[in-house]
């Protein structure tokens, strides 16, 4: 699968999973994550960041029904009442401790919920696929950022190595352990780094990187206005109902702005690729349905289409399953279908399929 | 003619000395060059001039002119210069850009916009070239040392430079490694015409055949042809060595043109004394320990006494480091028994925690000089008597030991790297063990360091001491050690007196030892 198919199945997943509050939508939503990531192809890293955004988003479930639970919480089916100071109006009134009410538990177990699905999402993107993909598939414009993030995630395991590596070193001249000894680690480990940064820098200086013609001006300039174009419409179109069709021209424009940077700096950056990754029909259509789907669940949210809220305190209702709400949260599996009909060759990135004739020739 | 530099001097940015003066040096097409000398003798300094890293990436003030390939390498942008100067870095884990191999010999092409279609046909070719096309989907990370260099130099030639530049490729490798990099730097300037600069310490594996020898020392360069630079250079290989003492002209640069030259001569060997070794510093037993599933050694079994110094030999992988890990203790999961003299005899080392054990065997690990971070060499080395508890007086010992008094004062990350090399292996070692274990301590010095390390080791053990030093140096082996142990794949293969293991016909036979039957190094030679 395409890296933009990847990125734009990350986005439905984020823009489903923080759209809907209803608990049965979002254990949809959980289960397509999950049905992908089992069909997806993993690089040799791709489970170790798994498991540890699947563990990052346990914990931001944890944490935001704990700061419910100290902040207390309106609602009548009250569970239990912590002992806790109210401070006065006149010092900002914070409430800590109080009663705790099944309501508030709920709706912050729902954030919780929404936000490790989306965790989720990346852990399945990033294992399948590799950030040297990522970088080869970034825009031109955005290419010097993008090596800078690569080389970063490079130097970091080896930075780690040093880490234990100068840790044990200490040992080794009689010192005990403890936090007493950090500056010790920490001094060399930098010092370190800096120096492995330094050769890298000079290795792909001498390699002919580092001196690629920038961008030019005038295009860094275009891109630069999409940003208070975009600011300014998005400050128009929440904050004053009747200047909406000014922020939709307005977020137009942006839009054409930052396509034009991209397009622009594309151009004039010269350089070529051994290999494009293609870009077949199906992730076409997969990028294409992500997106009008996208665009279905924000407009539709807006507009009432289809009803994908729940609202704990309304006296603890039983949620409701609706058809269309359904569906929309179901979509988010499509590339389980997708992989099915047609397992990429490209990922499996332990065997050497690149050039399957070549190798066997050997 | 590819560069010409006339009259060039370079200082580096707040240095008082020159790095280099008054070079003059030509470059023609085909040209293969070694540049040797001592360390921090200017060799990195010169190779970097002819791709504009220096003065551009380093700074600096330099005079005199410097023309490559019609260009000014100080003012041309190095985007340009890395297609006409390819360059080959020391460590191969630093250097690589990509994910995997072809990337990664792709990128430069990317980056100087090759049509796809004329990449992949060079790809292709340089992979056949350099023997490496069945790596082509690996990823760099899975590559052994002499794998990536390889790479690394398919990845430099990808622009079609007329210059190759290489800043001591082979240093960080196994032999087998080096010599596959070697012998594929050998083939460049008769197939393509790139001419080929390398720096290089082991003079053994190129001296024949390289077509020149720069000599860079004290900033000054001297060009030779090989005849004459195996005469002028201070250090060279053993076998070029005994040939200069023997009086051989022209001296021999092989072990084939030595036995022609020594035709007729009686050449014997002096008897080295015989070791009286002392007491038992550390047994191990059944040693078997590893990482995860993977045993990285098998079975180890074998004592060192006191006046012993044991080479410890084998490939990248054969489980020397994990023997020193295992016997100090960094390994926890290990079975089979260790003892160590730790000031009152042999005592088993179970249950003793890694400060304990390091008290009597004290272990250096591979780039010591990492863990250095005080502002001064005393300082460093006062820092280890304190957390050993031993009286501070002693560092002027110490210092003096190590004949590092005269850095005393300066901080450790000023000195070149031969020297704090030097004050690590002080300041890990200044609490004076019984037994040291050091892990590869040669690794890139240049050969004055080897030999006073060499004799240091000696007189530690003639004092009492014992040691262990994993090495993939034989050469510098054959100065010190008295028994040899080999390791491959995780086990013990071998476990002979040196005398026996650097023979002509022992398993890792010197130079020497080639040419002369009962000798193992120069000084055992007699005529």
């Amino acid at each position: 699968m395409h890296t933009f198919a990847w990125l734009s199945w990350v986005a439905l997943v984020m823009a489903v999973a923080l759209s809907t509050t209803n608990p049965l939508y979002l254990v949809v939503v959980l289960l397509a994550v999950i049905l992908v990531a089992a069909l997806s192809p993993r690089g040799d890293h791709g489970l170790t960041s798994f498991r540890v955004l699947a563990t990052f988003g346990a914990g931001m479930l944890a944490i935001s029904v704990g700061i419910s639970v100290i902040n207390g919480s309106y609602g009548r089916h009250i569970l239990f009442t912590i002992p806790g100071p109210n401070f006065p109006d006149w010092l900002g009134g914070l409430a800590l401790g109080g009663p705790v009410s099944a309501e508030g538990l709920v709706a912050a177990g729902i954030r919780g919920f929404s936000i490790l699905c989306v965790l989720l999402a990346f852990g399945v993107f990033n294992g399948a696929v590799s950030p040297h993909r990522v970088l080869r598939a970034a825009p031109a414009a955005v290419f010097h950022a993008g090596l800078v993030v690569t080389v970063g995630l490079s130097l970091l395991p080896a930075s780690i190595d040093d880490v234990r590596r100068i840790r044990e070193m200490r040992t080794l001249r009689g010192a005990p352990g403890g936090m007493r000894q950090l500056p010790a680690l920490i001094v060399p480990a930098i010092i370190g780094g800096l120096e492995r940064s330094m050769r890298l820098a000079e290795a792909m200086e001498a390699r002919g990187y580092a001196s690629a013609p920038s961008t030019a001006r005038w295009p860094q300039a275009i891109g630069a206005l999409s940003a208070p174009l975009l600011m300014a419409a998005a400050g128009l179109w929440y904050y004053y109902d009747n200047l909406r069709p000014l922020a939709s021209v307005l977020a137009a424009a942006g839009a054409c702005a930052l396509a034009a940077w991209l397009l622009l700096a594309a151009r004039s950056r010269h350089t070529t690729r051994l290999r494009n990754e293609p870009l077949g029909a199906l992730d076409r259509a997969g990028i294409a349905f992500s997106l009008a789907l996208i665009m279905f669940t924000v407009a539709g949210k807006q507009a009432g289409w289809v009803e994908l809220g729940y609202n704990p305190f309304a006296n603890l209702p039983a949620p409701e399953f609706a058809l269309p709400g359904g569906l929309v949260a179901l979509a988010c599996a499509w590339p389980a279908l997708r992989l099915a009909l047609q397992p990429s060759k490209q990922e499996l990135m332990t065997t050497p399929s690149l050039y399957p004739a070549k190798v066997a020739r050997q | 003619m590819i560069a010409d530099l006339v009259a060039v001097n370079y200082t580096y940015p707040g240095a008082v000395d020159r790095a280099l003066t008054c070079v003059n040096l030509r470059v023609r097409e085909g040209d293969f060059t070694l540049v040797a000398g001592p360390s921090a003798g200017g060799k990195s300094t010169l190779v970097r001039l002819f791709n504009g890293l220096i003065p551009q990436f380093y700074g600096g003030k330099i005079g005199g002119s410097i023309v490559v390939s019609d260009h000014d390498p100080s003012r041309t942008p190095t985007r340009e210069m890395a297609a006409i100067a390819g360059m080959v870095f020391q460590e191969p884990e630093v250097q690589g850009v990509s994910d995997t191999v072809e990337d990664e010999i792709a990128f430069g092409m990317e980056q100087h916009a090759v049509p796809p279609r004329e990449m992949a046909a060079r790809l292709d070719e340089l992979l056949e070239r350099f023997g490496i096309a069945h790596l082509r989907a690996r990823r760099l990370r899975t590559l052994s040392g002499g794998e990536r260099q390889r790479v690394a130099i398919a990845a430099a030639l990808a622009l079609r430079p007329r210059l190759l530049l290489l800043d001591e490729p082979t240093s960080q490798l196994d032999p087998a490694g080096a010599e596959a990099v070697i012998n594929t730097l050998a083939s460049l300037p008769g197939t393509t015409g790139t001419a080929v600069l390398v720096v290089e310490h082991r003079l053994e594996r190129l001296l024949h055949r390289v077509g020149r020898v720069v000599e860079v020392a004290g900033g000054k360069v001297r060009e030779w042809t090989p005849r004459e630079a195996a005469l002028e250079l201070t250090a060279v290989p053993p076998v070029v060595e005994l040939g200069r003492r023997l009086g051989f002209v022209p001296p021999p640069l092989t072990i084939d043109e030595f036995r022609a030259a020594a035709l007729g001569r009686q050449l014997g060997a002096r008897a080295s004394e015989n070791l009286v070794a002392g007491d038992p510093v550390i047994k191990a037993d059944g040693l078997t320990a590893g990482y995860g599933d993977f045993v990285a050694l098998r079975d180890a079994s074998f004592t060192l006494h006191q006046g012993e110094v044991i080479a410890l030999v084998g490939a990248n992988g054969s489980g020397k480091s994990t023997l020193f890990r295992a016997i100090t203790g960094l390994l926890g999961r290990i079975s089979g028994t260790i003892a160590v003299d730790t000031g009152c005899g042999l005592t088993s080392a179970a249950g003793l925690p890694v400060q304990r054990r390091t008290a009597g065997a004290g272990l250096v690990p591979q780039n010591p000089s990492l863990a250095l971070f005080k502002d001064t060499v005393r300082d460093e080395v006062a820092e280890t008597l304190h957390l050993r508890r031993r009286p501070p007086e002693s560092v002027s010992a110490t210092l003096e030991a190590w004949d590092i008094s005269h850095l005393s004062g300066r901080n450790p990350r000023d000195l070149s790297v031969g020297q704090q090399q030097r004050v690590a292996i002080a300041a890990m070692l200044a609490h004076e063990p019984r037994a040291w274990l050091l892990d590869e301590p040669t690794r890139g010095a240049d050969a004055e360091a080897k030999t006073w390390l060499a004799a240091r080791l000696c007189a530690h053990a003639a004092g009492g001491g014992a040691a262990i030093v994993a090495t993939h140096d034989i050469e510098s082996a054959a100065l010190f050690a008295t028994r040899v142990i080999g390791l491959d794949g995780g086990e013990i293969v071998f476990d002979l007196p040196a005398r026996v293991a650097f023979a002509a016909d022992g398993p890792c036979p010197t130079q020497i030892a080639r040419v002369v039957a009962g000798a193992t190094v120069v000084s055992e030679v007699e005529w």
